[in-house]
């Protein structure tokens, strides 16, 4: 799920869960052809994204106003009031994805330079789906403390932090402390983003199961950021915490287990969860947990047979099954639709119902950049993936979730978030919800249209290794 | 016995009500239960420093000693039960002693070696119940002063301490040879 948007190319709407079968060289030999290709088009493009003007310069005379003398004044009316800075420059539609490249997708840590294209990759979907002026910002810091640092002294120029590929358990610290102190928005995509599209696609699986989440059991296989952050939402919106079970490579998570106390002291957030499930009154191990459950949330090995189809079929009848590790899901869905799995989603677009967070984040953002939120709480969060599931158009067990071709529906979700931020009033800008859409959507509209302006113009050079440019016409 | 609320004023094990743990004086036949919290306990102390490494045979010391203490009138162990539904399962354990001191005053000592309480059952103010009540049975045998041992490197407990009313009177320090 840390998997960004796919090129809308890769495979056209893809045969229902059929498992790969082909062969895992030829799925092989693709991921390097695919792979060489972007390192080519790295080096052709050197980057992906850039400054552009959006006031007109029509001759050098006009930086009197855009920049001195005429400029002293808009710093003036800021220096009077520091609020205003959201108004007289871009800071409010300017955020900064910022990272330590300590846990960069499945790369590990990598470090604040081999991060970088990845994070401008980040940008240029900030900016492509949700209208946002991102600025990529990998920093070389060696300890949770300088990274909360550098934030808040970074802060004075952005209109919010998109915190990316933190290694867990710090994320958490670091999340917390910046959304503590900071009066803008702080989001971490991997904790935030992937567990409320996560949950977008449960809703809606619940719904098509004729289940109710204050009477679901929910087994969660990895206690990493998005689960544990899984967790907490779900226990929000009223699952039992007592039915919930999470697993990781020690077995069932409870409140007893040997590592308890270790836990208590480097990972207090995965202890807190400990001691609120308790393992769901269960102990043991994947299998014990998965024993007559509803749902089963994967987010752990990127390795088919993490889930055994055995272990689905001991689920309770008609199981939703979400195995959401990348590349390759912890069991492929053939295989859960075999074992009696209902409902299957994975991280993947060539499957049906991907869990992606770019259908979060970007709305997510969009929401609260344009009702200039002070934070992000989990009520925001939890509003998004709401509204996502309920603009999913006909869902059914094979779509869960709009598909990032469906992005139409992404204005309702940034009003949703910016109209729940102002029920919470912690939202600068009030409006109505269908302000706020208007807003999302015109803003939403343009980057797309600037996009296929650039390439029609040559601007933007063609692809290199396309004899034609193909453009379609949306 | 980290992260309790504060106790309120009435703290005192008697005049509060419903307590959050039951605490008894540990039996023989409660050892098989209370070996494994305090070698639980000994683990934590090594997470906080090396120097605190535990010996591979601390399951059989652990035994061999809470045996031996049981029987000594100078000694004190003592076993937290649960409360409600957890009544009679064994959740913490207290080990304390009874010393005299030749050169200071008051005269005699009481020291609380370890303490453990099963993480689910540290709310409410359980930790800080647990000491009070090992204060009162101290106290009943003459101790005029109460001390306390852990890791100086754990300040979750330093703080919790404080909170009870402890502060620091002697250091202890060490070096590997």
């Amino acid at each position: 799920m840390d998997e960004a948007v796919p090129p809308r190319s890769r495979k056209p709407a893809a045969p229902p869960a059929a498992p790969p079968a082909e062969s895992a060289e030829a799925e092989a030999s693709q991921t390097e052809a695919l792979n060489e290709r972007a390192v080519r088009l790295a080096q052709y493009y050197r980057g992906k994204i850039e400054t552009v003007p959006k006031v007109p310069v029509r001759s050098l005379k006009d930086f009197s106003l855009w920049y001195t003398p005429g400029i002293a004044a808009v710093s003036r009316e800021i220096e009077k009031d520091p609020s205003r800075s959201l108004d007289l420059t871009g800071r409010w539609n300017t955020i900064a994805i910022l990272t330590d490249g300590s846990r960069v997708l499945g790369l590990g840590n990598i470090g604040p330079q081999a991060a970088l294209p990845v994070m401008e990759g980040k940008a240029l979907l900030f900016k492509y789906l949700g209208g946002v002026d991102a600025v990529a910002l990998p920093v070389d810091v060696a300890t949770p403390e300088a990274l909360i640092d550098t934030a808040l002294r970074i802060a004075p120029a952005f209109g919010g932090i998109n915190l990316e590929d933190i290694a867990s358990p710090k994320c958490f610290q670091v999340l917390e402390e910046l959304q503590r102190r900071l009066p803008i928005p702080v989001w971490h995509d991997d904790q935030l983003g992937t567990a409320a599209a996560t949950l977008a696609g449960l809703i809606n699986a619940l719904a098509l199961t004729g289940r109710t989440i204050s009477s679901t059991r929910t087994v969660l296989l990895g206690a990493g950021a998005a689960n544990l952050v899984t967790v907490r939402l779900l226990i929000r919106m009223g699952h039992d915490p007592h039915s919930i079970t999470v697993v990781d490579s020690r077995g069932i998570l409870h409140a007893e287990r040997a590592d308890i106390d270790e836990m208590q002291l480097h990972n207090r957030w995965k202890y807190r969860v400990a001691l609120e499930t308790d393992g769901g009154g269960r102990r043991g191990t994947v299998a014990d947990a998965m024993a007559g459950a509803d749902v089963v949330l994967a987010a752990s090995t990127p390795q088919p047979g993490t889930i055994r189809p055995e272990w689905v079929q001991s689920m309770a009848p008609r199981p939703i099954v979400f195995a959401l590790a990348n590349p390759l899901p912890e069991i492929w869905p053939a295989d859960a639709h075999a074992a009696g799995a209902a409902i299957v989603a994975t991280g993947r677009s060539d499957f049906p119902n991907q869990v992606n967070n770019s259908l979060i984040f970007p709305c997510v953002f969009r929401g609260v950049l344009d009702a200039r939120a002070r934070s992000i709480p989990d009520e925001v969060v939890i509003a998004a993936a709401q509204e996502l599931a309920a603009v999913t158009d006909r869902i059914s067990p094979d779509h869960l979730l709009p598909t990032m071709d469906e992005r139409e529906v992404f204005p309702h979700v940034a009003a949703a978030v910016a109209q729940a931020a102002v029920k919470l009033g912690i939202a600068r800008v009030k409006a109505s919800r269908d302000e706020f859409y208007a807003r999302a959507r015109d803003l939403m509209a343009r980057p797309a249209a600037l996009a296929q302006a650039l390439e029609a113009s040559h601007l933007v050079a063609p692809m290199p290794d396309e004899p034609v440019p193909s453009r379609k016409s949306r | 016995m980290k992260r309790s609320t504060p106790l309120p004023k009435e703290t005192h094990p008697e005049n509060r009500t419903p307590a959050p743990v039951h605490v008894r004086r540990a039996t023989e036949s409660d050892v098989p239960a209370l070996v494994p919290l305090l070698v639980r306990l000994k683990r934590l102390n090594e997470e906080f420093d090396p120097m605190l490494k535990v010996r591979p045979d601390v399951e059989g010391q652990a035994e061999s000693i809470l045996r031996s203490e049981i029987q000594n009138p100078n000694a004190l162990v003592l076993a937290a039960e649960g409360t409600g539904p957890d009544r009679g399962k064994v959740i913490g354990v207290v080990r304390a002693a009874i010393r005299e001191r030749p050169f200071y005053m008051p005269e005699t000592e009481g020291i609380i070696l370890d303490i453990y309480l099963l993480p689910l059952y540290r709310r409410h103010g359980a930790g800080q119940y647990l000491v009070e009540h090992t204060i009162g049975e101290l106290k009943e045998r003459g101790a005029g002063i109460v001390t306390v041992e852990f890791p100086a490197q754990n300040e979750i407990a330093g703080r919790f301490y404080a909170k009870c009313g402890f502060r620091p009177i002697t250091a202890h320090h060490a070096r590997i040879l």
